[in-house]
């Protein structure tokens, strides 16, 4: 068992705090990508579970062991850094086992290990290769085999792909994800990436200035974002958002925003948004659930600044009112910049936030 | 602009300029160079500049020096290659773990405890002396180790009073270079002398010299090798603590061979230092362990300036040091670091 668990774990450099109270508990063999923006926390969380930090406060726990105060080499952890980390003067195969020569593996058990991690790594032609002959994949492919030939009870993973060139980075997304299913190790991994994130893990955290925002599987963090940092961080391009209010009149209840914005609510949402009404709100729609103007669906206005077509669809990227709007519609649309364009809202796919505090109101549950 | 765009009379004028320069720094090379084979006659003659064509070349002065009857050349020569390799040795890899340490790890000082040690070391040696009788060198020994205990344990303390840091540590080694050798020196010989009188002998041995070239050869070492570690990327070594590897491991099987140009450059420096100091060389040997240049200066005798002498013997200092820096430029090439980090 190699679940981790963080209780009350804290973090502050000189009179800095980076981490406040942080609670999180990592399942056995859950893959679990910790997300955010630069500086939120995640890489120094990461850390902290590694040993490279210690805690300010709070327990650490791996498996069942208190690890807070022991150092990292004893945590059996392994741990793949952005830069690859390698030591340039030391062959692939030395790279891969020198954790293990170092342990006094005897030498045979470590020729099988490296010849066991250079197969799942299709690694075997470059054995005898200085990282100084390797392209970036297969330098960060020597330092992820030498995470695994240690056998540790989790992996740590800091941005490993961030040096990858676009299509290499989707490449080793798959691999890393194979490995994971075929090794069933506890995995951390700290991207900044929400793609990263969304398409490698079990379970993403979005953190935020140390905290943690929202902890959930991807596609609820995609439909039902608890905030909206979460709904603007999840999802690309991203979640568009008006700032209005809900006022009562026509026989329902619209979202009314500067501009000339309105928008009537569904009896459905209206239930759930009623003890709102009259307060100020944020409505988010994502562009991909915007659509050129269809009669059965409520629909705004944008003045069309830019216009970019991607093949598929295209986005209209303007402003709704005062707010910027970024819309999907149909690749064949004649839209030019300087335009205005009616869109339709999915009314199902709407989120509705507290001005203030960001929190969503009215979730749709299911 | 580069000198490479030049047209026309320029070119020639640059190119020019440049032999200038050229014959300049190597015609004193040359000098020493044919005044070796010259005869004692040939010198006092006047200038004479081509052999074979201006005088007739003799080799008077490398067979006496090779021979020996000029000073102990053999013995010279060892002393000096044997002194100078050990102590640059020494000087590069006690000065590098300094370094590595002060790159990787905040040191905290305070400046009371330092000043405890100044206090201690020089009331007690005092007091020791003059008021209780005791030997210059026993006084020395225990009033410093005395001040080196309290001043270790009173920074545990929470004394007042500015605490130092890495950079004011690094700075006082490199003080050590500061103020003029002579003063070490004078010092130094007293010091060796009185240890001399306590039945360990340290003037004119091998461990008294090489001693004091490595403990003046470490601020500069420390100060180059601090430049080289910075320059390392600090996630290599935590890859390798994450793998549980002992520091003393990550240290001399990944960071040491990680800085090899480094560690090369800065041996070289002090190899350089060592095998061409005088003054302490001077003060602290007489005999048996002299280095080559007091043998060169030693060629300057009563009978005047034999400059045939004096020429032959310099050549000797020169060209050992002239193959050293060949063979290990090679190995200084840059781009080791290249596939460790992006």
């Amino acid at each position: 068992m190699s679940q981790i668990d963080l209780e009350r774990v804290t973090k502050t450099f000189g009179t800095v705090e980076v981490i406040p109270p942080l609670d999180l508990n990592i399942a056995d063999k859950e893959f679990v990508v910790l997300v955010g923006p630069s500086g939120c926390g995640k890489t120094t969380t990461l850390r902290m579970i590694a040993g490279l930090e210690t805690a300010t406060s709070g327990v650490i726990r791996i498996g069942d062991r208190d690890v807070t105060d022991l150092r990292a080499g004893l945590r059996n952890c392994s741990m793949v850094f952005q830069n690859y980390a390698l030591y340039p003067h030391m062959s692939v195969a030395e790279n891969i086992g020198y954790g293990m020569k170092v342990r006094g593996t005897p030498k045979t058990e470590i020729a099988k290990a490296v010849a066991d991690a250079a197969r799942i790594l299709n690694l075997e032609p470059y054995l005898n290769r200085k990282p100084s002959a390797l392209s970036g994949g297969q330098r960060q492919r020597v330092a992820i085999g030498r995470a695994i030939v240690r056998q540790p009870d989790v992996f740590l993973f800091d941005e490993p792909l961030s040096n990858l060139d676009a299509k290499l980075r989707i490449e080793m997304r798959t691999e890393i994800k194979l490995l994971h299913r075929r090794l069933q190790t506890t995995i951390v991994y700290v991207t900044h990436d929400q793609v990263e994130a969304m398409t490698m893990a079990d379970r993403v955290v979005v953190m935020n200035q140390g905290r943690v925002e929202q902890a959930a599987d991807p596609i609820t963090l995609y439909e039902r974002p608890r905030n909206r940092f979460v709904a603007a961080f999840i999802g690309a391009p991203s979640m568009n958002f008006i700032d209005g209010a809900l006022e009562r009149g026509d026989g329902g209840v619209n979202f009314v925003a500067e501009g000339g914005v309105k928008i009537a609510l569904a009896d459905a949402r209206v239930e759930t948004l009623s003890s709102s009404v009259g307060e100020k709100i944020t409505l988010g729609i994502r562009p991909e659930h915007t659509m050129n103007a269809e009669q059965a669906f409520p629909a705004v206005d944008i003045k069309v600044a830019d216009v970019e077509p991607l093949g598929p669809h295209t986005l209209a990227i303007g402003k709704a009112g005062q707010a910027d709007f970024t819309a999907q519609i149909d690749a064949a649309s004649p839209v030019r910049p300087d335009e205005m364009l009616r869109v339709s809202l999915n009314p199902a796919k709407m989120h509705f936030f507290h001005a203030n505090s960001g929190e969503a109101l009215g979730r749709l549950e299911g | 602009m580069s000198v490479r765009d030049l047209k026309g009379r320029r070119r020639w004028l640059a190119l020019a300029g440049c032999l200038v320069w050229l014959a300049f720094t190597l015609f004193p090379l040359y000098w020493v160079g044919i005044t070796s084979f010259k005869s004692p006659v040939g010198v006092v003659g006047g200038p004479t500049y081509i052999p074979f064509v201006d005088f007739e070349p003799s080799l008077t002065a490398w067979r006496e020096l090779l021979s020996g009857a000029r000073g102990q050349f053999y013995s010279t020569f060892m002393a000096s290659t044997i002194i100078g390799l050990s102590a640059s040795v020494a000087a590069t890899l006690i000065g590098a773990m300094a370094a590595y340490s002060l790159v990787r790890f905040q040191f905290q000082v305070r400046l009371l405890s330092g000043l405890i040690f100044v206090f201690v070391a020089v009331g007690g040696f005092l007091l020791l002396r003059d008021i209780l009788g005791m030997g210059q060198a026993l006084a020395l020994i225990y009033s410093f180790i005395a001040a080196l205990g309290l001043s270790v344990i009173s920074a545990w303390a929470p004394l007042p009073g500015p605490i130092l840091k890495n950079k004011d540590i690094v700075f006082w080694f490199v003080s050590q270079r500061m103020f003029p050798p002579i003063v070490a020196a004078f010092a130094l010989f007293l010091m060796y002398s009185e240890m001399g009188k306590l039945g360990f002998k340290l003037v004119d041995t091998y461990i008294g010299l090489t001693l004091a070239y490595i403990a003046f050869s470490l601020p500069i070492v420390i100060w180059l090798m601090r430049d080289f570690f910075e320059a390392l990327p600090v996630e290599v070594e935590e890859a390798a603590m994450v793998d549980n590897v002992p520091t003393w491991r990550i240290f001399f099987g990944i960071v040491l061979p990680m800085s090899k140009p480094g560690l090369i450059a800065t041996f070289m420096i002090t190899l350089a230092f060592i095998w061409n100091e005088f003054l302490f060389a001077l003060f602290l040997t007489n005999s048996r362990w002299q280095t080559l240049p007091i043998l060169v200066a030693g060629q300057n005798s009563q009978r005047g300036d034999e400059w045939w002498a004096i020429s032959a013997a310099a050549l000797v200092a020169i060209i050992p040091m002239v193959i050293m820096a060949g063979l290990l430029s090679r190995l200084m090439r840059s781009g080791l670091l290249l596939g460790a980090i992006k």
